[in-house]
């Protein structure tokens, strides 16, 4: 009898957690934060290598980063989430020509992933500012929050 | 007179002390750094081992004895592999590596399906997720002569080997101040006597005629020689000098390579380290000091065995061995390797490239003297899978025409689809030969090769052109001022009257292409092919959209690199990564791309040059490689079948093939008969993937009826998958149930300012 109201009671503590942790809608995510929140590959070696390239990026090591992406795409050249990993470290070290291309080329292997293709309008609208084509960049956000509404 | 004879004297003296002290600055000058220059050394690209990587155990062992690995694990002996049931046991060599150093790994592969299935860590059994192969080196680029050396240092030398040196060469080393005095006067006598000037040198002045001087034999020579010897002595410990003579010694020739210092030679002739000599070993290497040619064991084994044999007698006499030691030894065969020669590379077309690339960022003498480690892009499956097609198919139609024409020649290259790394590069059936290099240098007229540049120019008009708009290919004479007329003709003569445009590509009809060409603007098509990559000037003529143009190999290559990848130029790399000699990071040469086409009208020009292997003029293909693979090719023939060209692609390689002669008279070989025969035995052992480019958002399949040109309809038998811009398909639908009706003239209904033309505004 104790044991039985003592899972009863575990029972309600567990639902009432599920409660208090579902009504707070979390922040909403950009398609960038979406993305890099789902895995890059079934292959475990290209997983290790994008990991490895996170790792690099944040240590600032940007050429190794580079290296390791480029070893996975040689593995998984149709990988459109390693083509845009490149993109958002193109990015990161200021060369917006090659992220927007990157991006492009990402998009092409994209399909119907529109999460992905939304990220890679975000790139190309953030190269295109960095290039100073504000046009074209809000044209790009225009698409990518076309593809995720 | 007295007076005269006392300033002469001066003056004489004055001028040698001079000259001493020039002698002395440069020996102090040039031996203090001991700066050996050394050569690049460049790899190919590692094997990559994985779960799921594409490789069968035959490849991988294939690549194993590449890099020569012997069979049989001994602990945790690197090099080493061992075949076992469904999978390869081995211990990897340590390397450093540009990202960083890999150690000795003890790793079981396990394969399935003709896949890497699994990868163990025997040294903790843990699995792996990714390893990688030391990089097999395919050569160097060599300081002046060609020189070549392992630099080592005087206490990795054998005990052994130095005594012998001592025993053959210089017994007094320890002892002497650089000549040896009874050596001095017996060169002095012979000299005297006329027999010439020779002998007497030791060790000290042997490494000074190598190191500083030239090799002529005059008494001034021999004068200067000496007195740096006895500099050299001044100022060097006699374990610094030997070092430096254990590393500049000459002891062979690789073909154009020259194998200095003993470091190189105990790799070269017994493929191990200096340390790991045995003591008949570094006999025989001792004994060649003398004469490297004379005392070759690969092309003297008796003579190199019986000098062998002497220097292990010598040692005995001196009792640097005991009689039993030099009986063991001298019962030993020669143990050289037998290696075939390979020069400064076994590949120097690639090689060629790569130094070529290099140098827009290095200076040539320190790619000659630095010692940097270059990895490549080279893929040494690919490239043994491109020479051999090439020796082997121009072999087999030179035996076809039994006519006394001389040997064809022929070129080839090999890209990644999605990098444009460059994996292979044959310049000629000669694949050692060192010289005219066909792949970078032969500019050839490519004709109908830059047929898919015009065809995408037009596809790039979708309210135009589609795969199905009747083209004419009637006759067509095109009038500029200030040229003659131009009246093309088909390969066959004749006319086909009015044919779909993917048709005419895949026949790779002249008329038809020009009449498109010239209808669309030449500047615009030309436009197009620089778009693509050609960074080669092209005449702007009508002629050229038919291929009247000289490029090379390469050059057609970087041009089909872009269609290959969905419309993004990507430029094509031989080289990944540059290190300095102790192993830091130097440069690295990244991955760029750069969209510079529509993916929608590629992926349509890609779909007819599908054709063009499916029921074109590139169908024999089908004899090399199954239709399954997809691929995109199109065929090259030029006036009076002079060239014989084929580019083309799969999912995961691009290629294109030449065949021809140097001197351009008519190979009497079509694109299909010549070189797409190349192509095909080259391709058949690399391509896995087959050619599925993405379908862009704004290209639709449609479902044509080939005869009417119109949507395929109830009871039309071979209807056919077609893309198509959307809202591009021909609306009307073909009955064939009914009997055909004759082919529109135009589309139906030209849609007024499509949603993807808005796209694009």
């Amino acid at each position: 009898m104790r044991r039985f109201s003592l899972s009863i009671l575990f029972l309600l503590a567990a639902f009432a957690a599920g409660c208090a942790a579902l009504p707070p809608a979390p922040a909403p995510k950009t398609p960038e934060e979406k993305v890099a929140s789902t895995p890059v590959s079934s292959s475990g070696a290209v997983v290790a290598l994008a990991d490895s390239a996170r790792t690099d990026v944040a240590a600032g090591n940007y050429a190794s980063a580079s290296a390791a992406l480029e070893r996975a795409l040689r593995i998984e050249p149709r990988n459109a989430r390693l083509w845009h990993e490149l993109a958002q470290l193109k990015l990161k070290q200021g060369d917006a020509s090659q992220a927007a291309n990157m991006a492009a080329r990402s998009n092409s292997w994209a399909g119907a992933d529109k999460v992905l293709r939304a990220a890679n309008w975000r790139v190309i609208g953030e190269a295109k500012r960095a290039l100073g084509d504000e046009t074209g960049a809000n044209a790009a956000f225009d698409k990518a929050d076309k593809l995720i509404r | 007179m007295k007076r005269f004879l006392r300033v002469a004297l001066l003056i004489a003296l004055l001028a040698a002390a001079l000259f001493a002290l020039y002698l002395d600055w440069r020996v102090t000058d040039e031996f203090t750094g001991r700066r050996w220059a050394l050569p690049a050394r460049v790899y190919a690209r590692p094997l990559e081992l994985f779960p799921g990587a594409a490789l069968t155990p035959p490849q991988l062992v294939q690549e194993l004895e590449l890099l020569g690995y012997k069979r049989g694990i001994e602990g945790m002996e690197p090099g080493r592999f061992e075949p076992r049931a469904g999978g390869v046991d081995l211990v990897t060599r340590p390397f450093a590596f540009w990202d960083g150093a890999q150690p000795a790994l003890a790793l079981r592969l396990e394969f399935r399906d003709d896949r890497l299935d699994a990868l163990w860590d025997q040294g903790n059994y843990t699995e792996l997720k990714l390893a990688r192969l030391d990089p097999l080196p395919i050569g160097g680029i060599y300081p002046a002569h060609n020189e070549d050396r392992v630099l080592v240092k005087l206490d990795e030398a054998p005990r052994e080997l130095v005594s012998a040196l001592l025993a053959m060469e210089d017994r007094q080393f320890y002892s002497h101040i650089g000549v040896d005095p009874r050596g001095v006067a017996r060169a002095a006598l012979s000299t005297l006597t006329g027999r010439g000037v020779q002998g007497g040198s030791t060790l000290t002045q042997q490494l000074v005629k190598n190191y500083f001087l030239t090799p002529e034999r005059t008494l001034r020579r021999k004068a200067t020689e000496m007195l740096m010897a006895l500099l050299l002595e001044l100022h060097y410990a006699k374990d610094e000098i030997l070092e430096a003579y254990l590393n500049e010694i000459y002891l062979g020739q690789d073909r154009n390579r020259a194998i200095h210092g003993f470091g190189l030679a105990a790799h070269y002739y017994f493929d191990k380290p200096l340390n790991r000599l045995t003591l008949a070993d570094s006999a025989l290497l001792v004994g060649m000091v003398k004469g490297p040619a004379l005392y070759d064991p690969h092309r003297h084994p008796q003579r190199a065995l019986e000098r062998r044999n002497l220097v292990l007698s010598e040692m005995r006499g001196l009792g640097y061995i005991t009689p039993e030691q030099a009986l063991r030894a001298k019962a030993e065969p020669l143990g050289v390797v037998a290696k075939p020669g390979i020069g400064t590379s076994p590949h120097p077309a690639f090689l060629e490239l790569v130094r070529r690339q290099l140098r827009q960022d290095y200076d040539e003498d320190d790619l000659r003297s630095e010692g940097l480690k270059i990895f490549t892009t080279l893929d040494p499956h690919a490239q043994r899978a491109a020479e051999r097609a090439l020796t082997n198919r121009l072999a087999i139609l030179d035996r076809a025409r039994k006519d006394g024409q001389p040997p064809l020649e022929g070129a080839a290259v090999v890209t990644s689809t999605a990098t444009g790394e460059v994996q292979a590069l044959v310049g000629g059936r000669d694949v050692r030969y060192q010289g005219f290099n066909r792949a970078l240098d032969a500019q050839r007229p490519v004709g109908s090769l830059l047929k898919p540049a015009v065809y995408l120019a037009a596809l790039s008009r979708p309210q135009q052109y589609t795969l199905v708009t009747p083209l004419s290919d009637e006759r067509f004479v095109w009038k500029s001022r200030g040229a003659p007329d131009w009246e093309p003709q088909n390969y066959d003569r004749k006319y086909h009257g009015r044919v779909p445009l993917r048709t005419a590509l895949a026949e790779s009809y002249n008329v038809a292409t020009a009449r498109l060409g010239t209808e669309l603007g030449i500047p615009k098509v030309l436009e197009t092919m620089h778009r693509l990559g050609i960074e080669h000037e092209l005449p702007p003529y009508a002629a050229t959209l038919l291929g009247a143009v000289d490029l090379t190999p390469f050059e057609v290559t970087q041009m089909y690199q872009t269609l290959a990848s969905g419309g993004f130029r990507t430029p094509l790399r031989a080289i990944r990564e540059v290190l300095t000699a102790d192993g830091q990071p130097l440069k690295r040469y990244g991955l760029s791309v750069e969209q510079v086409v529509e993916p929608a009208p590629v992926y349509l020009v890609t779909a007819a040059m599908q054709d063009v292997v499916r029921e074109g003029t590139a169908r024999g293909l089908t004899a090399f490689l199954s239709p399954t693979l997809n691929i995109a090719g199109k065929t090259g023939t030029t006036d009076e079948l002079r060239d014989s060209w084929f580019a083309g692609f799969t999912g995961d390689y691009l290629a294109v093939a030449w065949v021809g002669y140097d001197d351009n008279r008519p190979s009497r070989l079509t694109g299909a008969s010549g070189a797409m025969t190349v192509w095909g035995e080259l391709m058949a052992p690399i391509a896995r993937e087959p050619l599925v480019p993405p379908l862009p958002e704004n290209v639709e399949q449609v479902t044509i009826d080939p005869r009417s040109g119109l949507r395929a309809g109830f009871g039309c038998d071979g209807a056919v998958e077609l893309p198509f811009l959307a809202g591009t398909a021909p609306v009307a639908v073909s009955d064939c149930a009914a009997p055909p009706p004759p082919a529109p003239e135009k589309k139906e209904k030209p849609p007024a300012k499509s949603w993807w033309q808005r796209l694009f505004e």
